[in-house]
């Protein structure tokens, strides 16, 4: 560097000790000769960078580090447009879609592992026990067994994304259902950002599917949770009940089976129809007891039996594995004949298989 | 003579603001009710993105990750970092501004394309670690052009040889 080229002064930069005083190897005199020298000023020696954050190139490097600048600033070019780019594609794809929902997607592992793994000891300490108020189910007695698909027994759920209070039941019937079979593409999702409880967090069971050799479950989700612009309280449809669906809903949706049941033949969110023998009518615990929690904790906190929300979502799904068991005879023994499902039937009066 | 004059103070002050937004989105993540969102609702949404699935990553918080990004970039932005004679402290820092921008980008597409909201908090750590990486992108070439210790033998060779330094 031709800038930094001053006087060497005493302390400059010696040769290295080296014994015989004049056996430096023809590699290093070739090499040196081939190099620029990066002369010092007084003092200090060596080639330490000086402290103060100046760079200092040595000689025979480019300035800056050459082809590093070219490739940094190549870099940030690369990184800028795709962010630009991301934004153009974002600007010019519409802003027509309403975006005030939380979107609809799979549910992710640790979810999933926190419904499904709860252990028998935690189902069985809480029982029936809950410091929040749970809503006992109503029990119908001799109604024909439901068949879905042909199969039967069954259990048969309609509510919609955006309703909280099957934002608050979902949870009941995942973990319930889950000690009966194995779920696949269970989906998460949050109710309405504008109605009451606003954004609780939840599942879907929207292609959704239980794999059991005991009960068929049919789940339907008639809406989204996504608004339709313009027209507030109304949200787009996902999916409509099967004729024979339809037919169920209608049938035990009224006010002969259900104390507050329609007499108009319109259907409140949600509603539950374990095999026509036990029926669920809105939620069974407040969903404020799931405010400000995330999946993730809501799942997580499933195995702590002293835990509020865990107590509301396993009374009432000790509730409904009463009543599955009721439909399955009593299979699988494991959860028919454990103390929390026979703290529950006793409390609602049923005999399990 | 390339220079490094700004560069460390500025990106000192960016690390000091992304570590505090950091902190704060963490603390709302376990406390929702003290997200302040500087505008709410439609397409800026702050509450919508940090309850969506996308604000965990494997069931860890994505502020908490911000954490765990500007604790270390603070400390690798601190002038005595940046007059470091290590090399691996250079590279460090760069590597993790790399890591920050990859990061952002998916972000980013998960906010405009998945969730379809954007969080004014979230917005401003985006542009916090896009300056970040742009600064360390371009100053980097120049601390990593400096001679470091290990190279010293070699000059020190070379002078000798070449006579001139006696």
């Amino acid at each position: 560097m031709a800038d930094n080229a001053k006087t060497p002064g005493t302390g400059g930069n010696k040769p290295k000790p080296t014994g015989s005083g004049s056996s430096q190897s023809a590699k290093d005199k070739s090499r040196a000769a081939s190099r620029p020298v990066a002369a010092k000023g007084s003092g200090g020696g060596g080639n330490k960078p000086r402290p103060g954050g100046r760079a200092s190139a040595p000689a025979g490097r480019p300035s800056g580090g050459g082809r590093g600048v070219w490739l940094a600033w190549g870099g940030v070019a690369l990184v800028v447009v795709i962010i630009v780019v991301l934004v153009i594609v974002k600007v010019t794809s519409g802003n027509s879609t309403n975006t005030n929902y939380i979107a609809t997607t799979t549910a992710p592992a640790d979810v999933v592992q926190g419904i499904t793994t709860i252990p028998l000891s935690t189902w069985n300490k809480v029982g029936v026990t809950s410091e929040v108020q749970v809503s006992p189910p109503t029990v119908l007695k001799n109604q024909p067994p439901m068949t879905l698909d042909g199969k039967t027994p069954a259990m048969l759920y309609y509510g919609a994304e955006y309703c909280p209070y099957c934002a608050a039941e979902r949870w009941v019937m995942a973990t319930a259902l889950s000690r009966f079979g194995t779920w696949s593409n269970l989906q998460i999702t949050a109710s309405s950002l504008s109605d009451v409880y606003a954004g609780t967090h939840t599942l879907s069971f929207h292609g959704a599917t239980l794999d059991s050799p005991y009960i068929t479950f049919k789940g339907v989700e008639q809406y989204t949770n996504i608004p339709i612009a313009g027209s507030p309280g109304t949200y787009t449809t996902l999916q409509n009940p099967t004729k024979a669906e339809a037919a169920i809903l209608a049938k035990y949706s009224s006010s002969k089976y259900l104390p507050n049941g329609s007499t108009t033949g319109g259907i409140s969110f949600p509603f539950v129809d374990v095999n026509n023998s036990m029926l669920f009518s809105g939620a069974s615990y407040d969903p404020q007891v799931l405010a400000g929690q995330t999946w993730s904790e809501i799942a997580g906190n499933l195995s702590d039996p002293s835990n509020p929300a865990t107590q509301a979502i396993l009374t009432a799904g000790n509730y409904m594995s009463a009543g599955i068991c009721q439909a399955t005879k009593g299979q699988p023994g494991s959860v028919c004949q454990s103390s929390g499902v026979k703290a529950a039937a006793k409390a609602l009066g049923i005999t399990i298989g | 003579m390339p220079t490094l004059r700004w560069q460390p103070i500025v990106t000192l002050l960016l690390s000091v603001y992304g570590l505090g937004v950091s902190i704060y989105l963490t603390i709302t993540h376990f406390d929702k009710a003290a997200l302040s969102c500087p505008a709410g609702g439609g397409f800026i949404n702050c509450a919508q993105v940090t309850t969506s699935p996308q604000s965990e990553i494997f069931g860890i918080p994505v502020a908490m990750l911000g954490l765990v990004f500007f604790v270390p970039m603070f400390l690798l932005c601190l002038p005595v970092a940046w007059r470091s004679t290590i090399r691996l402290v250079h590279w460090a820092r760069l590597a993790l501004s790399v890591t920050g921008v990859g990061m952002i980008i998916y972000l980013i597409i998960a906010e405009l394309f998945i969730i379809k909201a954007i969080c004014i908090w979230c917005t401003t750590v985006h542009i916090t670690t896009l300056a970040l990486f742009i600064v360390i992108a371009t100053a980097s070439p120049i601390v990593l052009a400096r001679d470091y210790d290990t190279d010293e033998a070699e000059f020190e060779v070379a002078s000798a040889a070449d006579g001139s330094a006696s």
